[in-house]
Order: C-alpha cells, then structure tokens, then sequence
C-alpha cells in the first residue's frame, strides 16, 4: 500500500537534512507540495502517481535547497542555541535548560557533602576519595537528563539507579592498601565503565543497534571538542575574576577554589551534554573535521617513526610508561579511525580517507607489534603486577579492535564486505570495552589483593 | 516558448507584487496565477518563486501569515504592503519606459 503521508514526511526530511531550509521553509514547500498532490487527485490520478509528480514538478532538491541557500545566508552560520520553532519545542528546550542548572546544582552539592563529614578537597586521604568517585558525581545526572529526554520508563530508571548505586556501593566498600595500584586503576576505569552506561541512556532503546551506538559513538566525540570549549570558558572567567577582585584587593581565591570551580566544572558537563544533543545534526560535526585533518599527519609521524626504528636498529625501551604511551598510540589511532569512518555516508565508494585509515591501521599494527613482543618477555621476566596486566589488556583489546577494522577494511576495498560492517563491527566492539573496563574496575582488586 | 532565466528573474517582482495586490496569496496559488496569465508561457519553479518571496519579505514590501485553508491546511499566506505598492508603481514606471521603447524599435 502506498503511505502518502508517509512519503511526504520522508520528503520533507529529506530537505531538513539539506540544512538550508528553516522550518518555515520546509513547512511552507510541504503545503505546497500537498496541494499539488491534492490538485492531481482531483484531475483523477492515483495518490501515488500524484506525489511521484508533484516531486518532480517541485524539481531538482539541489537546485531548490541551493537557492534557498542564497536567501537564508544567516543559516549557513547556524545558530547553536537554536531557536525553537513552535511552543512545544520551546516547551522542551525551555525544560532541558532548567533541567541542566538543577542538575548542576546538585551535582556541585554533592560534591560538597562529603567535606561535611571532613573529607574536604584539602584534607588528607581525600584525592583517592574525590578520585575514585568523581565520575559518580556527575555521569548519573548526565544519565538521568537523557532518561528524562527519551521518556525512559519507571523498569529503566530503576535499572539505571541500581547500577549507579551498585558501582558505588563496591567502589566505595573496597578495601585499599599502600601502593594503591588496584585502587587507582579501578578509579580510571570506573568513568570509562559509567561513560558507557551513560550511553544506554543516550540510545534509550536503540542501543542494541548499531546505529543507535554509532550515534552515540559521535555523541562522544563531540561531547570532547565542545567539553574542552566550555571548560575553557570556565577558566578564563575563573582567572578573569581573580585578576578582577584582585585589583581590589579582595582574595577571590577561597571563593573560586570552594565553588566556582566545582559548579563550573558540573555546568561545563551539563552545559556540554545539552549543546551536543540539541546540535546533533543541525552543524556538521567537529571530531570528523578534526580526524580528517590529523590522520594524514599522524600516518607521516608513525611511518618516519618506523622507519627511524628500522635504521638505528632501536626497539623500543619496555618500561610501563611505554607501553601506556602504546596504548595511547593505539587509542589515538582507533580515535582518528572512528571519527573519519563516522562521518562517512554507508553508500559512497572507498575514498582517499579509507585508504589512509588502513595505512594508519596496519603502521600501528606493525609498530604495536614491535613493542608487545617486548613487553611480553619483560612480564615473563619479572612477573605480573596490576598495572601491567591492565596496560597489556588494553593493548591488546585495541589491538584487536584495529586488527578487525583493517580485516574488513582490506575485505572491504575487495569488494567482499560492505562498509556497514566496518561500522557493525565498531559498535559491537563496546561490549568488549564494556567488559573490560569492568573487570578492570571491580575484579582486579580481588585478584590482586586490594594492593 | 522559453523564457530566459534573466527575464524570468527580473519580472518576478513585479508580477509577485501585482498578484499581491489583486489579494493575499500563497506560493502554489502565485505559481498556478503567473501561469495562467501568461497562458502557460512563464513557468515558475518552487526553487525560484520562494527565494523571492522570502527576499521580499525582508525588504518588508510584503509580510507572511499562516492561515487554514479551507481543507483545514496551513497555508503560509502573503500580503502586499504600504512600501510594496509604491514599490510596484516605481516598476510599473520602469517596465514601462522600457516596453515603450522596446515597441518603438520593433514598430518602426
């Protein structure tokens, strides 16, 4: 059956997602649209061969969404904070906005109730506290916004809580004794594990698709670019008003250091979370511009790397700090991969970018694999401690994961496999970062004793 | 016959602000007019005729309103202005000299 009410929404989401158009516009060419179907019909043809003509007749969307494009010269610089169209769009944005300087506010206020009971940031002991459970200040609001965006149900809000709650509740029992190796890595992987609980929110129901976790996938990336933005603008405004006071001879210091910092810091995030989610779309996104800017000097820094490597004869010296700066090589890489490979449209053939992934990939396959063998027989040497095992894992998870983007790259260039793969095999992938970074935060401290 | 794209764009602001005059319109109903008044000579497209409106509308010679139709459609309806009428009279002035001009050289 043919859905004309249908067909004319996809028509007028196909100009929405032109960006040239207002939603005046589109409203206006969709009423137009109707009565010339509405007109055909009459004359005696079919709903179906009426839309077919009219879409014709309406011409070419380019050369429409380019004229357009001529008149609303102000849209090509679109407005971030945008300007909500109806009452039930102002209605909502109105409501995030509250919703985001609630949520900073008790995020701030949570952060200073435990100096109530003197665990302040200045006091002893405090920093492994603050953190251990930085992330769990702040990441269940940024859950909770979104569970209130996507109308979660009551089944999921209590699935969230309970989660928060658990992870606390272990994180916080746990016991720590001196190096507090076990202590300090669960508290970095903790916020990487919430991080991607966070994301179930973001994808409400749609996270078991690979879509749904792309989404979220480009989520994060801009959530970092404009995270980094926002909290910039917190500091100038922090020294800003130290420099200000401080020509008054008023200490401004107390005042910035006990709340300004710490509500700003809940804002920067909030404030962040609600930028990337009301943008989406509406501006072309920043981490793909900036991966595609990148990885082309990335590649020349790794191959002369490689090549210097070879010549002087070198392997690299196989402390820890090395192998996280591996690590790190790897994730920056996966990071430049992921980004170009997200802004990429499923349809269009291999282009240049793809054949610069893949060299990215396999130079730092090959630079990873000179450095594991190094590691390896170091650990065999000298035994297994915490951190080296998780710093292994890592690299070895990363690992696995560009192994598997440049397999079906390779299969992909082939023309055996589709890009969709790529992408399918991406976001499955986060279950692997999932289970790790759990076992990380709360299996390695038994395995290893709390040391 | 093919009207030529400059000719096209030049006319459309004065024969927009003429059909405004008659009474309020809307985009389809301003396409469906040019048509039937040039006996299916000028055919305007979507793409040209809102960019123009939309341009007019900033120089504040028309102004927009959402009315139903009767169908019970929104319709973003169009309505001449003061400044649009003294707009009109200056281009009928204007097409006027030049199609004199032009009849004088062709009659001659």
């Amino acid at each position: 059956m043919f859905d004309l009410e249908m067909q004319i929404h996809s028509w007028s989401d196909h100009l929405r997602a032109r960006g040239n158009f207002t939603e005046a516009d589109i409203n206006e060419l969709e009423s137009h649209l109707r009565e010339e179907i509405d007109d055909l019909i009459s004359a005696g043809l079919t709903p179906d061969e009426s839309f077919l003509i009219s879409v014709k007749r309406l011409g070419n969307l380019d050369a429409i969404s380019h004229e357009f494009a001529k008149v609303n010269t102000e849209n090509l610089w679109k407005h971030l904070y945008i300007d909500p169209v109806d009452n039930v769009a102002k209605r909502q944005s109105n409501r995030d906005i509250a919703l985001v300087v609630i949520f900073t506010l008790l995020a701030g206020t949570l952060i200073k109730i435990p100096e109530l009971f003197g665990l302040g940031f200045n006091d002893p002991g405090a920093d492994r506290f603050y953190l251990k459970n930085i992330s769990l200040f702040i990441l269940p609001f940024v859950a909770a916004f979104f569970l209130i965006k996507r109308k979660a149900d009551r089944k999921t809000w209590s699935t969230f809580m309970v989660t928060f709650i658990i992870a606390a509740l272990i994180i916080n029992i746990y016991p720590s004794f001196s190096p507090y190796n076990t202590e300090i890595l669960s508290s970095l992987h903790l916020p990487l594990l919430l991080w991607l609980i966070v994301g179930v929110a973001y994808t409400g129901r749609e996270w078991q698709s690979s879509q749904g976790r792309m989404n979220f996938i480009r989520f994060t990336g801009e959530m970092v670019v404009y995270g980094v933005l926002v909290w910039a603008g917190v500091l100038v405004l922090g020294m800003f008003t130290m420099a200000i006071f401080g020509a008054i001879q008023v200490d401004a210091e107390k005042f910035l250091e006990d709340y300004y910092f710490i509500y700003g810091a809940c804002a920067a995030v909030l404030i962040t979370v609600y930028l990337v989610e009301a943008k989406k779309s509406i501006v072309e996104n920043f981490a793909p511009i900036l991966a595609k800017i990148f990885s082309p000097l990335f590649l020349v820094i790794m191959v002369s790397f490689l090549v210097v490597m070879i010549i002087t004869g070198k392997s690299p010296f196989m402390e820890r700090e090395f192998l996280i700066a591996f690590d790190l090589m790897l994730a920056l890489v996966l990071g430049l991969v992921l980004y170009v490979i997200s802004s990429r449209n499923n349809q269009q053939p291999p282009n240049l970018f793809d054949y610069l992934n893949l060299a990215l990939i396999i130079i730092a396959l090959i630079i990873d694999g000179v450095a594991l063998s190094a590691i390896l027989f170091r650990l065999s040497a000298f035994g297994i401690t915490p951190n080296k095992l998780a710093a292994l894992g890592e690299n070895l998870i990363l690992l696995g994961n560009l192994g598997g983007l440049a397999w079906l790259y390779v299969a992909y260039f082939k023309r055996k496999r589709d890009f969709i793969n790529l992408e399918k095999w991406q976001t499955g992938y986060l279950y692997v970062y999932f289970i790790w970074t759990a076992i990380v935060a709360f299996i390695f401290p038994l395995l290893f004793g709390f040391y | 016959m093919n009207v030529s794209k400059d000719l096209i764009a030049a006319s459309a602001t004065p024969l927009i602000l003429a059909i405004l005059k008659e009474n309020d319109s809307y985009g389809y109903a301003i396409i469906k007019r040019v048509k039937e008044m040039s006996e299916n000579e000028l055919v305007w497209t979507e793409g040209m005729l809102y960019p123009v409106l939309h341009r007019l509308e900033d120089q504040m010679l028309i102004e927009s309103y959402w009315s139903k139709s009767e169908a019970g459609r929104q319709r973003k309806y169009y309505r001449i202005k003061e400044s649009g009428l003294k707009e009109l009279e200056l281009q009928k002035k204007q097409w006027e000299i030049v199609h004199s001009a032009l009849s004088k050289t062709w009659s001659e």
